[in-house]
């Protein structure tokens, strides 16, 4: 699981009135590079809630990132390569996306996360 | 919704059979489809549904065995499928009375995903600006939707589906073309989404929410991760709409479904009017629907002729037990095409910016 992917999901744990974002619990991080694509990586920034992107990062062990942002920082390379390394090349691979109001844990397997919620959780 | 109270107190499960029913006479089906006006219906199936929650202790967790038995029916089966029919799990879309060969079928499940978007008006090559950005696809088998999709809009997309076995071959699937950083799989439910509001631009349901126990918490949790202005595709199997003297679907037609039902995991059908009052409680716009029969009638011939070829046969026996139950249910599709009893409808509509 990519932290792209982190910065989407929610604990929708029935009366759970803030469940996002999902505390990371890593046992295992695995690096893959992929290629950067700038263009995308500036359509990405609109998108993501950047607070919790910087503290899932360091959760994983990526702490490179500014706590603050704004837009002109995507003219430099340096921030992009940052970027894009938190958002696309960390990959979750076993653990665990723990609600932050409940401390539930939701299973990361294999690098898939499994949402499904128990009976009484609906 | 106070609905969904209602479909998961009284669900009749007979041994292994899971097919899930609503058990409120004289409405023997999903309810949408009495002329009662939604409030007064909500007032009256609320009520009845205490009475007889009282009467009748509810079984427990039915929703959870049919949720496990979806899960295991892919887990088993979406390895075949794929062996044969390639990575999109879904009707081709045919132009009325041609013939077809088995190398035309997957540019005919192209066809579908691009003839859906034409429907439900998603402007196409000129205007990039409004192209969808980021997608969800509920119910993304092994994510032949959401790959396609993203390549061809540039777009994000992320799936859910019950099966982690899907869920993997997915994430394999975007790896080996190269969207892995745009598509990504989780296991998760469509009926608890686990996205908060408003997060989509496109919310894509291909051949899923026949799948769906609730049918109303199904839509709502499609209308509640839609940004505004957002557009919701839903193609999936109905039953057909029932006429105005109507409470429900006749004896034969209910048993008819029953045995489809109990072969592919399907909780009960619903008519693609109850989708449309659905949607319209919800208060969405631009609500279109149309019924595409006419457009898939040669999908299941074909699907039993592949069944039975060397490669199908060697493969079924190789597979497992609900693989090869599914594989025996196929001639009832075809027969409840042909009776008109079974729809394949597509209904899309825009959340309110």
């Amino acid at each position: 699981m990519r932290l792209l992917t982190h910065n989407m999901l929610s604990s929708n744990i029935k009366g759970v009135e803030k469940g996002f974002p999902l505390r990371i619990e890593a046992e295992k991080v695995v690096e893959k590079p992929v290629e950067m694509n700038a263009d995308f990586l500036r359509k990405m920034f609109e998108k993501v809630e950047w607070k919790a992107f910087v503290e899932a990062s360091r959760s994983m062990g990526y702490a490179q990132l500014p706590e603050e942002v704004d837009s002109g920082m995507l003219e430099s390379d340096e921030f992009l390569s940052r970027f894009h390394h938190a958002l696309l090349e960390l990959h979750l691979e076993e653990g665990a996306l723990v609600c932050p109001e409940t401390g539930r844990r939701f299973p990361v397997n294999k690098g898939i996360p499994n949402m499904l919620l128990h009976e009484d959780e609906v | 919704m106070a609905l969904s109270a209602t479909t998961t107190i009284a669900f009749k499960t007979v041994n292994t059979q899971i097919c899930s029913r609503n058990f409120l006479p004289p409405q023997r089906h999903l309810p949408f489809s009495s002329s009662l006006s939604s409030s007064s219906f909500v007032r009256t199936v609320s009520a009845r549904a205490m009475e007889l929650e009282r009467k009748n202790p509810p079984v427990i967790d039915e929703n959870g065995v049919l949720k496990k038995g979806i899960a295991e029916f892919y887990d088993e089966s979406s390895g075949i499928w794929e062996n044969i029919w390639g990575d999109h799990m879904h009707h081709g879309f045919y132009p009325p009375d041609s013939t077809v060969s088995l190398s035309d079928h997957r540019a005919a499940q192209i066809r579908m995903i691009e003839q859906a978007l034409r429907f439900a008006s998603i402007p196409l090559a000129e205007d990039e600006r409004k192209w969808p950005k980021k997608i969800v696809d509920v119910g993304c088998g092994i994510g032949g939707s959401s790959r396609y999709l993203s390549q061809k809009f540039g777009a994000t997309a992320v799936g859910i589906t019950l099966s982690p076995v899907q869920a993997q071959r997915a994430n394999a699937l975007a790896a080996s073309q190269g969207l892995a950083n745009k598509v990504s799989f989780q296991v998760a439910d469509a009926l608890d989404q686990p996205f908060s509001d408003g997060q989509f631009d496109l919310v894509w349901s291909m051949e899923s929410g026949e799948h769906m126990p609730d049918k109303a918490k199904f839509v709502s949790e499609l209308a509640r991760v839609a940004a505004p202005g957002a557009t919701i595709i839903i193609v999936t199997w109905c039953h057909r709409d029932l006429g105005p003297d109507e409470e429900s679907l006749k004896p034969w037609e209910e048993k008819h479904l029953k045995k489809i039902c109990d072969a592919f995991y399907l909780p009960a059908w619903c008519s693609t009017a109850d989708y449309v009052k659905l949607l319209e409680s919800l208060s969405l716009q631009d609500i279109k629907s149309e019924d595409w029969s006419p457009y898939v009638a040669p999908f299941w011939p074909a699907v039993i002729r592949s069944a039975l070829s060397w490669k199908g046969l060697t493969s079924l026996l190789r597979s497992g037990l609900k693989t090869i139950k599914g594989a025996l249910a196929m001639p009832l599709m075809i027969e409840g095409f042909k009776k008109d009893l079974i729809k394949f409808a597509i209904i899309t509509c825009r959340k309110p910016e």
